[in-house]
Parts: structure tokens; C-alpha cells; sequence
């Protein structure tokens, strides 16, 4: 875990858009094999700290099962996906292709 | 060129460079120094500069006054395509901007380090040791996530006001929630648009009863051909209203409430203003959310302990696929979720499967 290099909140637009709070996220995450804390989980939804390529890849889990519940997509890129598209390294993955610019809540999420 | 102006406790300075101005704010924004600030903010806008940079690095505190004249100079820019910038806000206030959801109507600068004021307690790397503790706190605070109505209703009166701010037809704004099964009015921008909400609890009828509801928006574009709510329109029109906006407060796929905008104007709210309205009742559904996720010490705790549970079956097919695959713990987890996503089914599902199989395999090899 390192600090993150630029603003990458594109992972609590995602957050948002699944009608999820913080602590239900986290718990989710938690139960998909997550070892952070809540705190740590805000931080990477906030691009204040940068996750773990697993620790990535499971909060995009969570996220993406939530859509799925509520009839969606998995609209959530994961790490490996990234590196298979394209991305040699995952510093290049930022997800912001996938949100829109960045500045408005992902699109597509439900029912796409 | 640098120009300094002060008041109290605050102080703003502009610096022009490479076609932008910046201009820093430094010391409080609140309810008295908030003129000031606005009327220098919009100085600069009548001036046409049309690329602003706030740089709050050294602004130690800010209401919703302040957010209000952030609001209102981002709508006169947006309408003459300029932009604005927040830079570098300390904690509280970048937290302040993401609680309101404003942070997702302006750009914010490169630098965001001050987010990442935790406490150096909270970037230590993962590990056994404090992970237990980790954990703990984590859940204390899911446990106090908004548990008290009034730091909601703070919360939902801060959106008011930005919702005034931000959406340009607005002549008054309001939040109607629905609370063990009345619903009322939990924050107005005046007098006036409470007595329009009540006019429509009274009467049973209007676009923010309808909203709340419904759970879809309703729009009122002109009172003066409007037939849907005979009852409640002529009171509103007595009291100058011709255009209303209602979007719905949605929590856990159920109408609760609306927010309501109202306009002196006809035909007053304009496709952005209608998406920012939007934009608005999402975020209050969404701290209305968080606020019903607070759930009382017995709930968590039956609630981690099947969380616990579906972890640790995970866990063992995790375990059941490395020793039958020979793969890696991450090549097993890999596997799982990419059958959760290729069959829409949860990866637990899939890792109960696992389990269940190798135990019976187990059984057959014993029997």
C-alpha cells in the first residue's frame, strides 16, 4: 500500500451510484477476503491511499455484485482487466475511462 | 499582481498567471465573512475572467455560506463556459465538499494531498499485528455512521442551500422526509416555501407528495396550465410560485422524500438545472442512506458474524482450488470471481460449491 498519485475517486462514484454506505461497503468487502479497515477502505474510494491490485479488485467485486443485485451490469473495471487491456503497469490504470471524465457518476451501471 | 483584502479572521488574495486567476483564501468563511469573499469571487467574473482557481490550502474553516458563494460563482461560470478550480482543501473541508456531493460539481485541482490526512495512525502497511484493532475501530465507527437525526438534518439543510445556490431558476428550496410515516419539512430556505410544502401535506396533493410518494420526479414547468393537483395550485400561484421541481429521496429502492424547488418564474429550470436537481437528491438519499444503515449493536453483530462466516467458506475454497489446481491463493481467488461474473451469480455461491464438493469427495474416499 503506497500513496496514491493523483485524485482517483472513481471508485466512491461507483460507491455511490450503488446506494452503498461506507460501512456496508466495507463490510461487503470484508466478506469477500478484504484485510483493510474501514478507514483504509475510504481512503482508496477517496484516491487518498492507492489499493493493492487485490485489494482493488475485491472492492470491485463488491461493487459489481451490489449492481448485479439491483438488476445491472458489472460496470466496475478490475487490475487484471486493465493490464489485459492495454496498461503495462498498473501505475497506468486509473479507471477514468470508465467514469465519464471522472467528474459525474458512472454511467451504465444499472441495466446496461 | 496580487491584491489583499481583509475582514476579520479572513483574508482573500488573487494572483493572475497563464490566463487564470487564483485566488487564495485564507482564515474562516462563515456567515460574516462570506460577502465578503463572494463579492470579490464575483468581481473577478464581471471582470471576464473565465478560468478561477480557489487555492484553500490555508482556509481553515468554511460553512454553508461559503459553499453558497462557491455555488453561485461556479453557475455564473458554467454559464459563460469558464471553469473553476478547488485546490488543495485541508481535511475537514475537502470532507465538507464531499459530504455535500459538491466536490462532484466543480474540478478539483491536481493537488489533493490533504486528503490523505488520516493520521499517520491510518497508512501503516497491513499486517496481523493491528489488523484486530483495525477492525474493531472499523466497526465502532460503522456503528456510529449518522446515528443522531439532527447531524442528518444539518446535512440536509446544508444541501438546501447549495441546491439554491447551484440550480439557477431557484427561487426557494426545500427537503420533505418522510419519518415514522408523516412527512414534513426538515429544511426550507424561507418561510414561504415551508408554508408551500405544508399547503401540499394539507391537501394531500403536489409535486413533492407525489415525488416523495412516487418515487419519480415531477415538474411543474408553468402553474398557470397546471390540472394535476387542483387543490394545491391555486395556494401555491396565491403565494407567487409558477414553476416547481420535485425529485425524489430514494433509500434502499423506497421513496422517503423529495427535495422541492421552487421558482416566481415560469418555465424557470432549464435541462442543467433539472439534472443538478437531480444531482442534489441523490446525494441527500444518499446520507438519508447512510443514516438508516446505522443499526443497533445486536444487528452488526449478527450481521459480521455472517460476514465472518462467508469469509472464512471463501477462505476454504480458496484453499480447495490451490491444492486441486496448483495455483496460486490469487489464481484461486481469480477463479472465483471470474465464474461470479461470467454466471451473475455471487462468488460465495460459487466457493459453497467448492466446499461442499470436496467434502463430499472426502466422504466417498472414507466410505
Amino acid at each position: 500500500m503506497r500513496m496514491a498519485d493523483g485524485p482517483l475517486h472513481f471508485l466512491d462514484l461507483f460507491r455511490i451510484d450503488a446506494a452503498l454506505s461506507h460501512g456496508e461497503l466495507w463490510l461487503r468487502y470484508f466478506e469477500l477476503g478484504g484485510m483493510s479497515t474501514g478507514l483504509q477502505l475510504e481512503a482508496y474510494l477517496y484516491g487518498a491511499l492507492r489499493p493493492t491490485h487485490h485489494d482493488h479488485d475485491i472492492i470491485a467485486h463488491a461493487l459489481n455484485e451490489r449492481f448485479v443485485e439491483l438488476g445491472g451490469n458489472h460496470p466496475v473495471p478490475y487490475a487484471d482487466d486493465a493490464a489485459r487491456g492495454g496498461a503495462d503497469h498498473w501505475d497506468d490504470f486509473d479507471g477514468r475511462d470508465d467514469v465519464d471524465g471522472g467528474d459525474d457518476a458512472p454511467r451504465g451501471a444499472h441495466g446496461s | 499582481m496580487t491584491t489583499d483584502r481583509a475582514l476579520s479572521d479572513f483574508s482573500v488574495s488573487a494572483s493572475f498567471m497563464d490566463g487564470q486567476v487564483v485566488l487564495a483564501l485564507e482564515g474562516e468563511v462563515d456567515v460574516l465573512s462570506a460577502p465578503e469573499f463572494g463579492a470579490f469571487f464575483e468581481t473577478m467574473i464581471d471582470r471576464g475572467h473565465r478560468s478561477v482557481v480557489l487555492d484553500l490550502a490555508r482556509l481553515r474553516f468554511m460553512d454553508a455560506s461559503g459553499l453558497a458563494v462557491i455555488a453561485r460563482g461556479a453557475n455564473r461560470l458554467e454559464v459563460t463556459g469558464g471553469t473553476l478550480t478547488i485546490r488543495t482543501p485541508v481535511a475537514m473541508i475537502g470532507r465538507l465538499l464531499e459530504i455535500t456531493g459538491f466536490a462532484r460539481l466543480v474540478q478539483l485541482g491536481p493537488d489533493t494531498s490533504a486528503y490523505g490526512h488520516l493520521g499517520p495512525e491510518e497508512l501503516v502497511a497491513d499486517g496481523a499485528a493491528n489488523h484486530s484493532y483495525g477492525m474493531t475501530r472499523a466497526l465502532t465507527k460503522f456503528a456510529s455512521i449518522h446515528s443522531d437525526d439532527d447531524l442528518v438534518d444539518g446535512a440536509l439543510r446544508m444541501a438546501v442551500s447549495l441546491a439554491g445556490a447551484a440550480v439557477g431558476g431557484a427561487d426557494g428550496v426545500s427537503v420533505s422526509l418522510r419519518r415514522r410515516g408523516i412527512l414534513s419539512t426538515v429544511a426550507a430556505t424561507d418561510q414561504t416555501i415551508s408554508t408551500m410544502d405544508a399547503n401540499q401535506y394539507q391537501t394531500g396533493e403536489g409535486p413533492c407528495v407525489d415525488a416523495s410518494t412516487k418515487g419519480h420526479w415531477f415538474h411543474a414547468e408553468s402553474l398557470e396550465n397546471e390540472t394535476r393537483w387542483p387543490l394545491f395550485t391555486p395556494r401555491a400561484r396565491a403565494l407567487g410560485i409558477q414553476a416547481i421541481l420535485s425529485s425524489p429521496l430514494v433509500v434502499q429502492e423506497h421513496p422517503v422524500g423529495a427535495l422541492n424547488i421552487y421558482s416566481l418564474t415560469p418555465s424557470a429550470f432549464s435541462v442543467r438545472d433539472q439534472e443538478m436537481a437531480g444531482a442534489f437528491a441523490t446525494r441527500a438519499s444518499s446520507l438519508l442512506g447512510d443514516a438508516e444503515a446505522n443499526l443497533s449493536d445486536d444487528d452488526l453483530s449478527i450481521r459480521f458474524q455472517g460476514a465472518l462466516r462467508v469469509r472464512e467458506v471463501i477462505a476454504q475454497a480458496q484453499g480447495v482450488l490451490m491444492e486441486r489446481e496448483g495455483v496460486s491463493e490469487q489464481d484461486a481467488y481469480g477463479a472465483l470471481r471470474r465464474f461470479s461474473l461470467s454466471n451473475g451469480r455471487p462468488l460465495y455461491e460459487r466457493a459453497e460449491n467448492i466446499v461442499a464438493s470436496a467434502r463430499r469427495s472426502l466422504t466417498d474416499a472414507d466410505g
